[in-house]
């Protein structure tokens, strides 16, 4: 009781807990999709990419949210056009994207001065930090990721399920997709700020990996990655202050937490089944 | 006098020296049910997935409903057609129950979520009606990756009637299915077609086991050799066109199209 009490004083809490609220719904909500087209090495290569985006923004001076949300998206866009008729298939594309802005951004980064760069911050995410610019930056990126899952979500959804019968009911399969790896970009830039680059899949997959277990339909699914999602970020970012440990690392744990205690109740619950007399 | 509800004219695909279609002439009119046989490689399911607007013909066309099938016309005419498309052994990864999947074969799923989101269970009168006529309503909450490949099956067509569809395309529906299961599927495919005034093109490799319940048959290789319609026999040497020395395969025992129902038929044999 004394911790929470304490945690609900502190500023710095107060000012984060909104923004990673704010982040903690979109990234959860997104990861549904995520697991559903299995994105979730694109996340891996999107957010490293995104520390090119970074460096070019350290380096000429820009903004760097904005234009690292710019490079985020266009890395996306250049992995949904790989020529995958010539088999670079997606995850052959992303490891080398992945790898080659990488490259990049350590470059750039290296070449500007130390004080400029907060790496730790970059690499594991910082979200005490927040300033008012970017808070609007990531509100304007949360409302355009929420309003093409409420335009798309269901459409996303089949195609998932069975793409060629999708195309098939007239709805325009590979737009759709683009539009889904544009989302999936924007969410990947959003998460950097709360997790780092390294971190950022951990709230792209974990949540809706944790739903997996219980939902039996997209609105399900979609609830519980966002309950549990909330539950993982309050419950990290208080342990993080309590324990005075980086809070996007905290997160992810608490959401691993969460995903073993899922995994575990599922399994309990199909044993519990197995022991009782089979219908039908 | 209304149009007709497929109407293809010269249609063909694939580069000039080798088409996988050649110059496809076909029409056929409502509550028309079609068997398209052929032998592996005959362009059936390019041929079915053309009709379904997956894939763009290189010349000539196709008319649904009278109205030319393209790009801006597609997705309104979609909606009408239901596709069945051929058995991929993949495992389903998404947690669904049964009535969701069936669920995503009505017209508006994809619509936007706010649309939806205040009708509780939208089409849900549909979507049991589509799980009675596979048998497969009691298993409407179950989970459907729990279910065997043949109940799969069942389900995915069940998806492709929900929205009763004015043009059914099936593309080996019958795989996965027991001879039982099988026989009930086209009894079930006669009925709609006839009741409702559905048409109906399925492929088919098993001729003997479909020319009892369809109206008409189309021998399928690069182009159409024949297209037999009630009442006819296939001739001679159309199988041998088609299939050459393996004819005796197929051949033997195809009777006439769409003669008799298949108890009748066993006793006219008797």
């Amino acid at each position: 009781m004394e911790m929470i009490n304490q945690f609900l004083a502190s500023q710095v809490m107060q000012e984060s807990l909104a923004p990673a609220l704010l982040i903690a719904v979109v990234a959860s909500s997104m990861s549904v999709m995520v697991m559903a087209h299995r994105l979730s090495f694109l996340t891996v290569g999107v957010s490293h990419a995104s520390l090119a985006g970074l460096g070019l923004a350290v380096t000429l001076s820009l903004p760097l949210l904005p234009t690292a949300t710019v490079f985020a998206l266009f890395v996306t866009f250049l992995l949904a056009s790989m020529p995958k008729r010539q088999g670079i298939t997606e995850d052959a594309g992303t490891g080398m994207l992945f790898a080659g802005s990488m490259a990049l951004g350590v470059v750039l980064i290296s070449t500007a001065s130390r004080y400029e760069v907060d790496l730790f911050g970059l690499l594991f995410g910082n979200i005490l930090t927040i300033s008012a610019t970017e808070m609007e930056w990531l509100l304007l990126v949360a409302a355009a990721i929420i309003i093409s899952m409420l335009f798309l979500a269901r459409a996303w959804w089949s195609i998932a399920f069975d793409p060629i019968t999708a195309a098939a009911s007239g709805l325009p399969v590979s737009t759709m997709r683009l539009v889904l790896y544009g989302a999936t970009g924007l969410t990947v830039i959003m998460c950097v700020k709360l997790a780092g680059i390294v971190l950022t899949t951990g709230l792209l997959v974990l949540p809706a990996a944790c739903a997996w277990f219980w939902g039996r339909s997209l609105s399900g699914l979609w609830l519980l990655s966002v309950i549990f999602s909330v539950i993982g970020t309050i419950a990290g970012l208080m342990i993080s202050y309590h324990k005075d440990w980086p809070s996007g690392a905290t997160i992810v744990l608490a959401l691993c937490c969460i995903f073993i205690l899922s995994w575990g109740g599922a399994w309990l619950k199909q044993r519990a089944q197995k022991h009782k007399p089979q219908e039908s | 006098m209304s149009a007709p509800y497929l109407h293809i004219s010269n249609l063909s695909f694939g580069p000039d020296k080798a088409p996988v279609l050649d110059q496809i002439n076909l029409t056929l009119d409502a509550g028309h049910f079609m068997g398209i046989i052929g032998p592996n490689g005959a362009g059936k399911s390019t041929l079915l997935s053309m009709i379904a607007g997956l894939l763009h013909p290189d010349s000539g066309q196709i008319e649904l409903f009278g109205k030319t099938l393209g790009p801006l016309s597609r997705h309104r005419l979609l909606k009408q057609v239901g596709f069945l498309n051929q058995l991929h052994d993949h495992e389903p990864r998404l947690p669904l129950r049964v009535r969701d999947v069936v669920a995503m074969g009505t017209p508006d799923y994809a619509a936007p979520l706010w649309k939806t989101l205040w009708q509780k269970t939208p089409h849900e009168n549909a979507i049991m009606e589509a799980l009675e006529q596979v048998e497969m309503a009691d298993l409407a909450d179950r989970d459907f990756r729990h279910l065997s490949g043949g109940q799969r099956q069942r389900i995915r067509l069940a998806r492709a009637l929900v929205r009763k569809p004015k043009l059914l395309l099936l593309d080996e529906p019958s795989a996965a299915l027991d001879s039982k299961r099988q026989d009930q599927l086209y009894a079930l495919l006669r009925r709609l077609s006839s009741e409702q005034g559905m048409t109906i093109i399925m492929v088919e490799h098993d001729i003997a086991a479909i020319t009892a319940y369809v109206d008409s048959v189309a021998c399928l290789n690069r182009r159409i050799h024949y297209h037999a319609m009630h009442g006819d026999q296939i001739p001679e040497n159309i199988w041998t066109e088609m299939y050459g020395d393996h004819v005796h395969i197929v051949a033997h025992d195809a009777g006439c199209i769409g003669c008799a129902h298949p108890d009748e038929h066993l006793e006219e044999d008797r």
